[in-house]
């Protein structure tokens, strides 16, 4: 499936419309002027999502009471209209026109991302790498956000019961109640946990097979997986009858601290650079290239699933990626995502217009692009078009990177 | 300053109190009481005033009527032997729709739910125990609603029942009747599946 088109209206500073590449965008431009802001209304339109915000009200534009973000996907010949409606207390999702579930809706646009926020994934605490495993198994499976939403329904009603037995002074009257929510909690954490420790496998799996991308990043070699936080207490091939028996052992402690102490909510991923963890023993760069590893493993997962390619942004990719491996990363991608990238360098966009399809963002709009804009232009247009575009993109010398 | 009249102001804030209600249908709805005539309103007020005079709780099953005890504990052609447990009247009104079942009713008057503080104490519990020591009841079916608290709360029952040595059962999950399997989602479809029989 490709975006073939977005429009957008009311969200932060960008106007107008774009029409893209199946194969690789570039949005290039000065600072502030929106390449950062039409990646991110991709993103939006793909996972109802920022990855730059929590609040998504923030996307709307000061002079604008809501955001429309309307995109058009094709997959083979079939084409669909997406669009996310933002306002300040709501979020509506419609197909084709048609009012979507969120769970309906997530698997119309697959979309990943790389950016500099995405490094929490590596470096920060273990609910970012959880988020990662979980938006992957959404990608694969929808309905897998209805049983997360289920599972953080069930911790938040045991823990607020756990804080009420703890006030009460007399917990053991609580035990029987608290056990009908530990019941509820193992059904639903032993299908997160095997949705969870299986998906990590197959990035595992596709870790071991990425020969390419180790060439690319020089990381030697990067592996991840699952740890529980049942680990080293006993057999985890029987999850549920282990859950049971941890959360009957550990009921005091649970009530002692008033929230809920095992289960899939504490579970970590482990990611290892050459056999050490890599969030405190790797450098800076196999921080970032254990990233790339992963986010390109998570698509090809996704790709050899469903046959068909995701969605992948790249932000700021020069001040993620040095000029060679900009250039092998792109290669690489090439036939496994519709990538977008932003970029200010002129020798970025210059560099692959003749692969890419450059969007010039001024002021939010997209200004000038190419090459798909002369394609469909009348010849003599498209002479006066090709002077213009080129001029455009041809003034500066392109600097050599480092 | 106001954008009613005071009187207005009040009737659209109570209006709006009522579930389902915003503040545009309840504009709508005070200014169709505005212009409508002083017997229609009357009778709205009336009829408001007689279920809150006249309807009390069941001493037996908790359904809201206006007779103690109600016309299904009461009822000679009922199956003493069954009682239905539900959390909310109006569930017990979608059951007794079908027309088929004939047995006893239970209302719980809700789920368990911590975060909105409600525990055992707070349902209708105590009188469901006390019916079933005094009273010829062979099987209890838990109809709470298939969402996680409506779930708790029959495990919790089925857990406190279960030493009364009575049949406890629990209402099927799967696909809704008369429409198509796409339609059914992922978890109501593995149950189903799970809950599949012989035929």
């Amino acid at each position: 499936m490709i975006l073939a088109r977005l429009d957008v209206d009311g969200f932060r500073n960008l106007e107008g419309a774009a029409d893209f590449s199946p194969s690789l965008n570039i949005f290039y431009g000065d600072n502030a002027q929106g390449k950062t802001n039409w990646l991110e209304a991709v993103y939006v339109l793909g996972t109802t999502k920022s990855f730059r915000t929590s609040q998504l009200r923030d996307c709307i534009s000061f002079d604008a009471a809501r955001s429309l973000i309307t995109g058009l996907t094709e997959r083979e010949s079939i084409s669909k209209q997406l669009q996310t409606l933002i306002s300040p207390s709501s979020k509506e999702l419609y197909a084709n026109g048609k009012r979507e579930t969120l769970s309906r809706y997530l698997g119309n646009l697959t979309v990943f991302s790389l950016s500099l926020e995405g490094m929490e994934v590596i470096r920060g605490d273990a609910s970012n790498r959880r988020r990662l495993i979980d938006r992957g198994i959404v990608a694969l499976s929808p309905a897998y956000l209805d049983r997360l939403a289920e599972y953080n329904r069930v911790v938040k009603q045991k823990n607020k019961l756990l804080v009420t037995a703890q006030e009460s002074g007399s917990p053991a009257r609580f035990y029987s109640q608290i056990e009908v929510w530990n019941e509820q909690l193992i059904s639903v954490a032993s299908e997160v946990h095997t949705a969870r420790s299986s998906y990590v496998q197959m990035a595992e799996a596709q870790l071991e097979r990425e020969n390419h991308g180790r060439a690319i990043f020089g990381a030697e070699s990067v592996s991840i997986g699952y740890r529980s936080c049942l680990e080293g207490k006993g057999d985890l091939s029987r999850y549920s009858e282990l859950l049971h028996e941890r959360l009957a052992l550990r009921m005091p402690a649970e009530i002692a601290a008033g929230h809920c102490l095992i289960g899939p909510h504490r579970d970590d991923i482990e990611l290892l650079a050459d056999g050490r963890e890599v969030a405190r023993f790797g450098s800076a760069g196999q921080q970032r290239s254990t990233l790339f590893l992963l986010v390109l493993a998570q698509i090809s997962i996704y790709t050899s699933t469903y046959e068909e390619r995701p969605v992948l942004l790249i932000d700021d990719i020069d001040a993620e990626l040095d000029r060679g491996r900009i250039e092998a990363l792109i290669s690489e991608l090439e036939g496994r995502a519709q990538t977008f990238v932003s970029t200010s360098r002129r020798a970025i966009a210059n560099r692959y217009r003749d692969r890419a399809r450059v969007l010039l963002v001024e002021r939010g709009r997209i200004a000038k692009d190419t090459p798909a804009f002369y394609e469909t232009a009348a010849p003599a247009t498209r002479q006066a078009l090709e002077v213009q575009t080129l001029d455009a993109y041809d003034e500066e010398e392109a600097p050599a990177l480092e | 300053m106001l954008d009613y009249a005071e009187p207005v102001t009040r009737l659209i804030d109570e209006l709006k109190k009522l579930p389902g209600i915003g503040h545009k249908s309840a504009q709508r709805l005070a200014f169709y009481l505005l212009r409508s005539g002083r017997n229609e309103a009357e009778r709205l007020i009336d009829s408001i005033r007689e279920v809150k005079d006249k309807i009390i709780l069941c001493s037996t099953c908790n359904n809201f009527t206006d007779v103690d005890p109600c016309r299904f504990c009461a009822g000679a052609g009922r199956d003493h032997r069954i009682i239905l447990v539900v959390e909310e009247p109006l569930n017990l009104v979608t059951i007794e729709k079908t027309r088929e079942y004939k047995g006893l009713y239970h209302v719980l008057h809700g789920a368990l739910s911590p975060i909105r503080g409600i525990g055992p104490e707070e349902l209708k519990i105590k009188g469901l125990l006390e019916r079933l020591r005094s009273s010829e009841v062979e099987e209890v079916i838990l109809a709470t609603n298939p969402n996680t608290e409506g779930e708790a709360t029959a495990n919790y029952l089925s857990r406190l029942l279960k030493p009364l040595g009575l049949k406890i059962t629990r209402i099927a999950m799967g696909v809704p009747v008369g429409s198509d399997l796409e339609y059914a989602d992922e978890v109501t479809m593995h149950k189903a599946l799970t809950n599949r029989h012989e035929i």
